[in-house]
């Protein structure tokens, strides 16, 4: 065969050594600490029952890291395709054999292991969406019809999310997709048109809300509504950021935190408490840590060549930031409470998982940023 | 396979460069979106910073106006603008009952600062239905501090206006009293409430509502205050009141009525026994009320000072023996009558006035109905249904009617200021402003033979203790017996001092009365009026006479009035 320039070389594993991107791997690993440090604190000063915990699952997590960045990415180009076929089936299942919890059927039952098929889709869309537009030739990437393709690839697990219902996640699938496409190139027509199509559609969509998700928009809107209920997070947690000051209020001494005002606080409110603590200035550095990791992945997604690498990449990034903005949003009253995490800091294994793999996918793009792949290599499934 | 190479090639080569092109725009839009990125985290921190400085968001915070029940009160001020009551701004503190979380550790929290409230009730308060309950009110800016500093969620502070009196309990009877929601309740402060000087909202001026002047003189005020007090305890009596009054103008220069309170403790105010004895105690006057008997006397033309009148046998009436308290057994003179306090004689002039005329004279003077003042009216007097030859003569010499001292005051305010009925005032009035709406009642000289009985009462009768050297201070002294269980009790007193100065030319009255007062050894175990409340008249003109610019005049020219007074009986 011809070796040109398009030659794509498996590299070896030295190779993937030394193309590894080390100082992204510091700076999420400074993110677990920040994570360690707050669950440290929430528990009254001591390692039981969380930081232990979460630095135990955020070195599992990097294991898996490594094994996702350094697997040849020919593989995930090829798994792609079935992940998310995977994936969508596991969603479809749950409405039918899934475990109801908290009024919500998220879960599917495995043994003696719950697993969300929501969070194999995070990864699986971001795949499926890349490897499409690898695989579709530039000049259609604004053509009604190759576009109808991805839409509908976001639109499905988008609904069954609805359903379960998570508004959360339908957000951050909506989201992921739609800067996926708008990175894909698509013409900004379709975005102009998505945007207002979304906003048209609001009204619709409120009639298709179960009550506790309308109590929770509603509330947004007015806490003071129902102060005990869906408006305590906000209320409180809004009291114990405006605490923190400039300077915070010292580690382990804030008050909201400290003495049990605040809810949920080593989970989706664990900035709350951060922002109580640290302050002003802790809140705005550890943004800027995730900005940081945001951009550094942003830098890697444009670097590469392959289409599929560079959407990967993007893909998570775009579920970093969603998820960062979610959260930190949620907790000051920005936006309603969905219950999203607070990436790498607030405590929970699964979106832990969900998130060292997408951040292996994001690595494994960048080790191999010039590699490009022949038509027969993608047209492998 | 080389064509077929060479395809491939070529292909792959266009695949390239739309690739470019493919990567030139992703790197566009990769570059946007990293500035979305960055803006979204700009914002979520202009958010941190818009809470850190509004701690909880304003919005969800009841309205001032919607909170607080608090109205805003003109500054009170004395006759030389003193402050003597004025509004400043106090936090309450509030709950949101369904917003605290943790009741116990609230009230626990709560209690380390709120020492004076029980646990129980902040409890309660905590426990409440709805949105809102008052947790504490008017806290000290220290409380409001330390509980600010416990950052307790489902609570909050207002600012409310609050009364405050820096005099404290010193004017208390003129002042009156607010309750928890700044609105008069009694005093002046009702006054300012009934004539539309407190308002819900605070004055748009930047000095606020102009102050209410008051005709009081925080330093009388103050001299007469203390000088009750002392006589209080001097003479172990339940209760002493005493007003100060200028005979001219009618403003009451000062007035105090003890037990007080201090209207900064509202809750004291609510005390029976503290209430204001001037203006709504109405007692039966006893001898002081022989002023009114004589000056009617003098004034209907009925007698005169050299006319006389046997006081050698008590008078029967009825079955009721009427006697003299220092019984001299022989006829006496009008002046004598009033300095020996004779009951015969005084008895002996009402029937000479008649019925009618005594009725008439005493209601000319504003005995016989409540007396309007901007406290409102004063108590009702007693006055008997049907008035018969019999209560003439009690009455004659003070039993039988029972009128508040203010009433008394005033009336006897009339028999030296020249004849003229002036409404008495707590509110500043020029003398020429009350001039314009006095009554002349009584003749010109009947008030100035009134003067020389007066005065010569404190020369040489009853009212001795009173006469301060150079202040010529004239009165009647009053000792009546109280009425215990139905019956005129030896041992229960309510001593009197009707007292003026200077008598040459009458400018203030001063009256004093002492309820119970003991026969105490400084009173040589007696606890008549002459030994308790003129003593303290003395004491307290000597106190005001100089703030008062009274001029006091040298001794000789006293004597040489003293001659005079003797040369006439």
């Amino acid at each position: 065969m011809f070796a040109g320039p398009i030659e794509a070389p498996r590299l070896s594993f030295g190779e993937k050594l030394i193309a590894f991107n080390w100082v992204f791997v510091l700076l999420i690993s400074c993110l677990a600490c920040v994570g360690a440090v707050a669950l440290y604190s929430v528990a009254g000063g001591a390692f039981d029952p969380w930081a232990e915990t979460h630095v135990i699952r955020y070195c599992l997590g990097l294991g898996l890291l490594f094994g996702v960045a350094l697997t040849d990415i020919r593989i995930w180009v090829r798994l792609a395709y079935p992940v998310y076929m995977l994936a969508l089936a596991l969603l479809v299942a749950v409405p039918l054999v899934g475990v109801e919890a908290g009024g919500a059927k998220r879960w599917l039952q495995i043994g003696s292991f719950g697993f969300q098929p929501a969070e194999l889709m995070k990864v699986a869309l971001v795949l499926a969406l890349a490897r499409y537009y690898e695989w579709l030739p530039a000049k259609y990437i604004s053509n009604p019809l190759a576009l109808m393709v991805p839409v509908l690839m976001i639109m499905v697990p988008v609904g069954l999310v609805v359903m379960q219902p998570d508004l959360g996640t339908a957000v951050l699938f909506a989201a992921v997709g739609g800067g996926l496409l708008f990175l894909a190139g698509a013409s900004w027509i379709y975005f102009v048109f998505g945007i207002v199509g979304v906003v048209g559609a609001i009204p619709f969509v409120w009639s298709f809300l179960h009550d506790y998700q309308k109590a929770r928009v509603l509330t947004f809107i007015d806490p003071g509504k129902d102060p005990l209920g869906a408006g305590y997070h906000i209320l409180q947690s809004k009291i114990a950021v405006g605490s923190g000051g400039v300077t915070g209020k010292g580690y382990m001494q804030g008050t909201q935190s400290q003495l049990n005002f605040l809810p949920e606080k080593h989970t989706d409110f664990i900035f709350t408490m951060f922002a109580e603590e640290m302050g002003f200035v802790g809140s705005v550095s550890l943004l800027l840590i995730y900005l940081l990791v945001l951009l550094s992945i942003v830098y890697m997604a444009v670097r590469c060549r392959s289409q599929f690498a560079r959407l990967v990449a993007a893909g998570v990034g775009i579920t970093l930031f969603v998820y960062v903005f979610i959260n930190v949003a949620m907790v000051m009253g920005l936006v309603p409470v969905v219950g999203v995490p607070l990436p790498l800091v607030s405590y929970g294994g699964t979106s832990m998982i969900t998130l060292m793999f997408g951040f292996g996918l994001v690595l494994n793009a960048h080790v191999h940023r010039r590699t490009q792949f022949r038509r027969h290599e993608i047209r492998g499934v | 396979m080389f064509w077929g190479s060479s395809m491939a090639d070529f292909r792959s080569h266009l695949i390239f460069r739309r690739d470019a092109a493919l990567k030139t725009r992703t790197r566009a839009r990769g570059g946007l979106m990293s500035i979305c990125f960055a803006l979204g985290f700009a914002m979520v921190a202009l958010r941190l910073v818009t809470l850190g400085i509004v701690p909880g968001d304003e919005t969800l915070r009841p309205k001032w106006s919607q909170l607080s029940s608090a109205v805003h009160r003109p500054d009170i001020v004395d006759r030389q603008g003193r402050m003597l009551a004025t509004d400043i701004l106090a936090g309450s503190l509030f709950a949101n009952p369904s917003r605290v979380t943790d009741v116990d550790t609230t009230v626990e929290q709560l209690a380390t600062v709120l020492k004076d409230i029980k646990p129980k009730v902040l409890r309660k308060r905590l426990e409440g239905e709805g949105k809102f309950a008052w947790v504490a009110r008017e806290l000290t800016p220290r409380q409001q501090a330390r509980l600010h500093a416990l950052g307790l969620p489902g609570l909050d502070f207002v600012q409310e206006a609050h009364r405050v009196y820096p005099a404290g309990a010193t004017a208390s009877h003129v002042l009156g009293f607010v309750d928890v929601d700044n609105r008069g309740l009694a005093g002046m402060e009702k006054y300012v409430d009934r004539t539309g000087g407190a308002s819900s909202t605070p004055s748009a001026s930047e000095e606020g509502p102009s102050p209410v002047r008051l005709s009081v003189d925080l330093s009388v005020q103050h001299a007469v205050h203390a000088e009750l007090a002392d006589a209080m305890k001097r003479y172990k009596a339940k209760a002493a009141a005493g007003l100060v009054l200028d005979v001219h103008s009618g403003e009451i220069v000062a007035l105090a009525s003890l037990p007080d309170y201090d209207p900064n403790r509202r809750k004291q105010a609510l005390d029976k026994n503290r209430f204001n004895r001037v203006t709504s105690g109405v007692y039966e006057m006893g001898s002081v009320f022989k002023v009114f008997t004589t000056a009617g006397a003098l004034d209907s033309g009925v007698t005169s000072l050299d006319k006389g009148y046997d006081a050698t046998h008590p008078l029967k009436v009825a079955s009721f023996t009427i006697n003299d308290f220092h019984a001299k057994r022989r006829w006496l003179s009008v002046p004598e009558i009033f300095i020996y306090s004779s009951n015969i004689g005084s008895a002996k002039m009402a029937l000479d006035m008649g019925r009618k005329r005594h009725k008439a004279f005493l209601g000319r003077l504003g005995l016989l109905s409540r007396m309007e003042t901007e406290m409102g009216p004063t108590a009702s007097p007693i006055v008997p249904k049907n008035w018969s030859r019999l209560n003439t003569i009690t009455i004659a010499f003070g039993h039988g009617v029972s009128v508040t001292p203010l009433q008394l005051a005033s009336g006897a305010a009339t028999l030296v200021n020249g004849g003229y009925a002036i409404n008495p005032t707590f509110l500043a009035r020029s003398r020429e402003e009350a001039r314009i709406q006095a009554k002349r009642v009584i003749k010109l000289q009947t008030s100035d033979l009134m003067r020389y009985l007066l005065r010569l009462n404190v020369q040489k009768g009853s009212g001795r203790r009173a006469d301060i050297a150079g202040y010529r201070v004239g009165g009647k002294t009053g000792t009546a017996e109280k009425v215990v269980n139905g019956r005129y009790s030896r041992s229960a007193l309510m001593t009197s001092f009707l007292g003026m100065f200077p008598m040459d030319a009458p400018e203030y009255l001063v009256l004093v009365v002492l309820d119970e007062p003991q026969r105490v050894a400084e009173t040589k175990g007696q606890a008549t009026a002459g030994l308790n409340a003129a003593p303290t008249v003395g004491r307290i003109v000597e106190r005001i006479g100089p703030m008062l610019g009274v001029t006091p005049v040298l001794e000789r020219k006293r004597k040489r009035f003293d001659e005079h007074v003797r040369a006439s009986y």
